[in-house]
């Protein structure tokens, strides 16, 4: 529709001023209105056109409101809908105008032609203006027994237009039984479809307010009336079968060979040429065959050669779409598609958004058989031109080498690119190494001759250079020049204005001492005292700290600076599995686009109906109640996104603690096996205590946190949590039970409940449990507040407990 | 909302606006903005997409063409819509309009590929595929019922279909069974992987030393389909490390852009020599040797041959009409053909 009033735009010399030709136009239209002339309606076309296209550049014409409407009693559509389009956009802004547009419409919503009798109903639902709603209940009315369907179809959308206009008007003249009536029984389907979306709408804004709404709403994906959808889905024009298909990926169907008669009917929808209803479909099949691991593998086998094509058809935008998608599903499975690497390889001038997915995907389809032509055509990239892909290839190429196929091809292939002389290429190559021979010790020596060549000056990069000087100092016994290249970066100290290669030239320097002491000496003292000087804190506390245990004693020094390390063996992941989750319950979503699960980036009151019953989805046990109203779901998705992030930081700090546990070791720290028990407590639990799951989210979601902490798992518990099902049964041995859990190792989360003996005063506790690092991190919540410390301990001796025998 | 729906709707608006107006630009939408506000009135409604078939909408909506202009100015009718309404909406065919009449019965249908493929410097090709359609154009009276069926349909390796083909048919005995909409439409796409050759090889050397690279590139046909290919183009990026480039043919025409996109075009092979591209780059003074290869990029056609090696077999209509047309084509087209040096 023409934008209203954009009469900011600068007006140019040879557009209308506005005054005089409005008047004349006002003339001519007047002298228009009463003729019956042939070709009379070819000026007066003109002549309309001329006044919409002065009000889409904002000059005022509704002084000609009285003329145009007169004009338009014809049945020339063309001229009607010009008209309705002048008459909408000034009812809005002119009340005075607002009622004789009424009465414009109203009389046309009775004109034989059912195409004017639709475009006045719809013009008239568009209006917009509160106080007249009055005068739309009657049109619309009519408009749904019409019996045309295009004026049917109209009326339905008029409906939802009056729902948002005026909610109570519309729920008042019962329109919304008389849509689902229709929807039922109505031959022509879009109507059946406009009624779907209507309904779906206002039931959802309805149901935080009205339980009767709220069970029409669940009414919705019932057996019936998915059935009577599907079975008609043929029918539906493709945008309707993305309706519909969306809501049948809600609807839960009672046995397993309802699955199957389902997904036989939908089979062939796989095969539109419409991206948007072969993407619901995929989403049908994927959410309803979730609990069937063997057919849910069978689907993915059955949909990728359509998405596949989907991709290579199409403009970029929806390969683009449709890549995304693909790429959460190869993540999700990535053997399934081991043998469609070749699809993912990169084409020279595809921008490089595409380019970057593609690469991920093809680290994760690396597997023993492919992965010497995946590493070759990821080479090819970096000698790409596009210097971001190359480094982002050379990125992947390491990912491989992580991922421990192959490893002796591919250290060659890293070792090349050092070689390349290209400085981007050699600083990514230089941080693949040194991950590289964290994980793989063995490779030290084919390496170390290489790295040993590079100078580093033609390093640049933070990263790179803290890298290489890492390899410097972790391997001076092997690097003949080690010291030497050491003390000369010692000797620009001032020029280095990375941080983080400064911490790195003070570790190395260290760890070269002992190793080599006579020839690093000099450069250790130079350091230090170039440290200890230094105005970034952290490099001067680290120098510090050097000195002063080199002072206490050298050999301490070398047991905490230099200890014999292992090899890490994993290496943290950036995106955390939940997330994953979610964002796969969000397919076919904008959530896949983004990667990111669509709380992190829509407004509270945006959010969709159903994502409360998700979340309960992934956590296994616990029966979900879905009766929840839009509130809670909303503090349970905050709650989430602080988990989330929370969940990181922790995964972050598992990563580095890792590295350190040997210190601790040595220093004679050792993890004690139990931590100190408390005394037995006061409290008393109720050992046979109840608690259904929709209470539970009731007052998880009312009750305030009353104590949240971090509790260390003994390795002995780490060892036994293997599955959630180990310290359920272990909590319940201590009246503590389990109303949810979920998760994979490393990360699991519980949902617990207890009772307090012979009384009904109940704690919850949220306990979040990542096996990598050995942490718990535990939120309680209680009825009464004063107990909640005595049950914390209790809680905390229950689970340090776990996995003793 | 999925992403896919808005998008293919807004690709769906796009080829229907064009469609009507001949073109997509502003100044097309600015002139004829009240055909543009109906149908985007007919398209979508609150945020819903409604009618988006061409045919249907071309009987709601009259395209502005000088037929409609004269039959307006002959009967008196001034309007360019239709005064019934379409009648399909309801029907269960909806892509096609209601009854049309045809003196001469016509139906044409073309295979269309493209064929990417990446090769390597070693001549080894790293991927080849091709991706095509099956274009139809149908002036057909009354409701015809058309099966279509091919000699080799075993080697498509996906396909996608027109809403108006039938399922059943196809999944049990590979038969295209269908009702066309009338006039040009996109009955079926498919994709055929795992190709062994590819019709022409590009032989790139490049070899550099002392601060020049020279470069030699080849140009042939591989083997010989019978047909001739036509308007073959090579096209490459200059890294942007080259200071200046000096490069000739024997064939054709070499041009660089200022974007140092370098642009060969051949056009067919003569049958006396091969066509070959050589010359030296001048590079950065600091530089040595090259770090950066330039992909190139090969564009070329080839008339009534489908690469993929399918065929259709024949074409049937029931209750055949007396006189009937029928004609078939085939084109090949190289889609993203790249060869790496």
């Amino acid at each position: 529709m023409a934008p209203p009033a954009q009469s900011q735009r600068s007006q140019s010399p040879s557009q209308p001023s506005g005054k005089s030709e409005v008047s004349d136009l006002k003339l001519q239209l007047r002298q228009l209105a009463g003729s019956r002339a042939p070709g009379v309606d070819d000026s007066k076309r003109e002549l309309f056109k001329k006044v919409i296209s002065y009000m889409t550049i904002g000059i005022d014409v509704s002084s000609l409101f009285g003329e145009m409407v007169m004009c338009s009693t014809t049945s020339d559509i063309v001229l009607k809908k010009m008209c309705y389009l002048y008459v909408g956009n000034y009812a809005k802004v002119n009340p005075d105008l607002a009622l004789l547009t009424i009465n414009f419409l109203q009389r046309d919503c009775h004109d034989q032609d059912p195409m004017i009798r639709g475009l006045a109903l719809r013009s008239l639902c568009s209006l917009r203006v509160a106080n007249l709603v009055e005068y739309l209940v009657g049109p619309l009315g009519s408009g749904l027994k019409d019996s045309n369907s295009y004026v049917r179809m109209v009326a339905v959308i008029g409906v939802l237009k009056l729902y948002h206009i005026s909610a109570s008007t519309c729920v008042d003249a019962d329109f919304p039984s008389t849509l689902k009536h229709l929807m039922l029984n109505d031959s022509d389907t879009q109507v059946v479809a406009n009624c779907l979306s209507s309904l779906q709408e206002i039931w959802s804004a309805e149901a935080s307010t009205s339980e009767e709404a709220s069970r029409e709403r669940e009414a919705l994906i019932s057996k019936p009336v998915i059935y009577y959808l599907l079975n008609r889905i043929k029918e539906f024009s493709e945008w309707a079968q993305c309706l519909v298909l969306e809501l049948v990926t809600k609807y839960v169907p009672s046995e397993s060979s309802e699955i199957f008669d389902i997904m036989n009917l939908l089979e062939d929808r796989l095969q539109h040429a419409n991206g948007a209803v072969v993407l619901a479909t995929v989403k049908v099949f994927l959410q309803l065959t979730l609990s069937m691991t063997d057919v849910h593998q069978q689907v993915y086998e059955r949909i990728k050669a359509p998405l596949l094509t989907l991709v290579s058809s199409g403009s970029p935008e929806q390969s683009y779409a449709v890549l995304s998608h693909l790429h959460l599903l190869v993540m999700r499975a990535p053997y399934v598609f081991s043998s469609d690497y070749k699809h993912f390889y990169c084409q020279y001038n595809e921008p490089s958004y595409v380019k970057r997915l593609k690469l991920e995907m093809l680290t994760a389809v690396a597997n023993e058989s492919n992965t010497y032509e995946i590493v070759t055509e990821l080479c090819e990239y970096a000698a790409n031109v596009d210097i971001p892909i190359a480094r982002e290839s050379i990125r992947a190429v390491g990912k491989i080498a992580l991922q421990q196929y192959d490893v002796n091809a591919i250290v060659d292939r890293l070792l090349q690119f050092l070689e390349m002389e290209k400085d981007y290429v050699t600083a990514e190559a230089l941080v693949l190494v040194k991950d590289l021979l964290r994980k793989y010790p063995q490779w030290s020596h084919d390496c170390i001759a290489v790295v040993g060549n590079i100078s580093s000056k033609n390093v640049q990069e933070p990263k790179a250079k803290a890298a290489l000087i890492w390899m410097l100092g972790e391997y001076s016994q092997d690097m003949q020049d080690a010291p030497y290249i050491l003390e000369s970066l010692v000797e620009n100290w001032d020029e280095e204005h990375s941080a983080e290669v400064r911490l790195h030239l003070l570790t190395a320097v260290m760890k070269c001492f002992f190793k080599r002491p006579p020839e690093t000496q000099s450069a250790l003292g130079a350091a230090l005292a170039a440290g200890v000087a230094d105005f970034h804190q952290d490099v001067h506390d680290r120098a510090l700290f050097y000195y002063r245990i080199l002072r206490y004693n050298v050999s301490v020094a070398e047991r905490v600076v230099n200890p014999p390390k292992q090899a890490v063996s994993v290496f943290a992941d950036t995106q955390s599995s939940e997330i994953k989750d979610r964002i796969f319950d969000e397919f076919n979503s904008l959530s896949v686009l983004y990667q990111k699960p669509s709380y992190m980036f829509t407004d509270k009151e945006h959010r969709g109906p159903l994502e409360f019953a998700d979340e309960l989805g992934n956590l296994s046990i616990g029966e979900a109640a879905d009766n929840v109203v839009s509130s809670q779901r909303v503090e349970e998705n905050d709650k989430d996104l602080l988990l989330t992030t929370a969940e990181k930081e922790e995964t972050r700090a598992g990563h580095s603690q890792q590295a350190s546990f040997g210190i601790d070791d040595l220093l004679g720290l050792g993890m004690p096996a139990v931590p100190n028990v408390p005394s037995p407590p006061q409290l008393k639990l109720n050992t046979k205590a109840a608690l259904d799951p929709s209470t539970f989210q009731q007052k998880w979601r009312q009750l305030p946190i009353a104590l949240s902490q971090e509790l260390s798992l003994s390795p002995q518990a780490v060892a036994a949590l293997t599955a959630p099902q180990a310290l359920l049964r272990h909590m319940q041995s201590h009246s503590i039970h389990c109303i949810a859990s979920g998760g994979q190792s490393p990360n699991f989360k519980f949902f617990f409940f207890a009772q307090k003996y012979e009384e009904s005063s109940n704690y919850l506790v949220e306990c979040i449990i990542n096996t990598s690092s050995g942490k718990a991190q535990v939120k309680v919540k209680a009825d009464d507040q004063s107990t909640s410390q005595a049950f914390s301990t209790l809680f905390e001796s229950a689970l340090s407990k776990f996995g003793t025998p | 909302m999925p992403p896919l729906m808005g998008i293919e709707f807004l690709c769906r608006v796009s080829d229907v606006l064009s469609d009507y107006l001949g073109g997509l630009n502003e100044d097309v939408i600015k002139d004829n903005f009240v055909i543009v506000y109906e149908l985007l009135d007919e398209m979508i409604d609150n945020g819903f997409p409604l009618t988006t078939e061409p045919n249907i909408l071309r009987e709601m909506i009259a395209p502005p063409n000088i037929v409609s202009k004269v039959l307006s100015v002959v009967t008196g009718n001034s309007s360019n819509v239709s005064d019934t309404l379409p009648g399909a909406t309801g029907s269960c065919i909806p892509w096609r309009a209601a009854d049309p009449k045809y003196a001469n019965n016509e139906v044409y249908v073309d295979l269309v590929e493209e064929m990417d493929a990446v090769i390597n410097r070693d001549g080894a090709l790293v991927k080849c595929e091709v991706y095509g359609e099956v274009r139809v154009n149908s002036h057909l009276s009354g409701l015809p019922d058309l099966t279509l069926s091919f000699a080799n349909p075993s080697i498509l390796d996906d396909v996608r279909f027109h809403p108006c083909v039938r399922f059943r048919p196809w999944e049990s005995h590979q038969i295209l069974s269908f009702v066309p909409p009338d006039g040009e439409f996109k009955l079926m796409s498919y994709r055929v992987k795992k190709l062994k050759s590819t019709p022409i090889y590009v032989k790139p050397q490049l070899s550099s030393d002392a601060g020049k690279c020279r470069v030699n590139v080849l140009v042939g046909i591989r083997n010989d389909h019978g047909k001739t290919i036509d308007s073959i183009t090579l096209q490459f990026q200059l890294p942007p490390c080259i200071l200046s480039a000096d490069l000739t043919s024997n064939t054709g025409t070499v041009n660089i852009l200022g974007n140092k996109t370098c642009s060969w075009s051949i056009g067919r092979i003569p049958k006396d020599k091969t066509p070959s591209l050589s010359g030296t780059l001048v590079l950065e003074s600091e530089l040595e040797r090259l770090h950066v290869f330039p992909t190139f990029r090969v564009g070329f056609k080839i008339m009534g041959v489908a690469l993929s090696g399918l065929q259709i077999d024949k074409l049937d209509l029931k209750t055949a009409p007396s006189r009937l047309y029928k004609g078939f084509r085939a084109l090949t087209r190289a889609g993203e053909f790249e060869v790496r040096s």
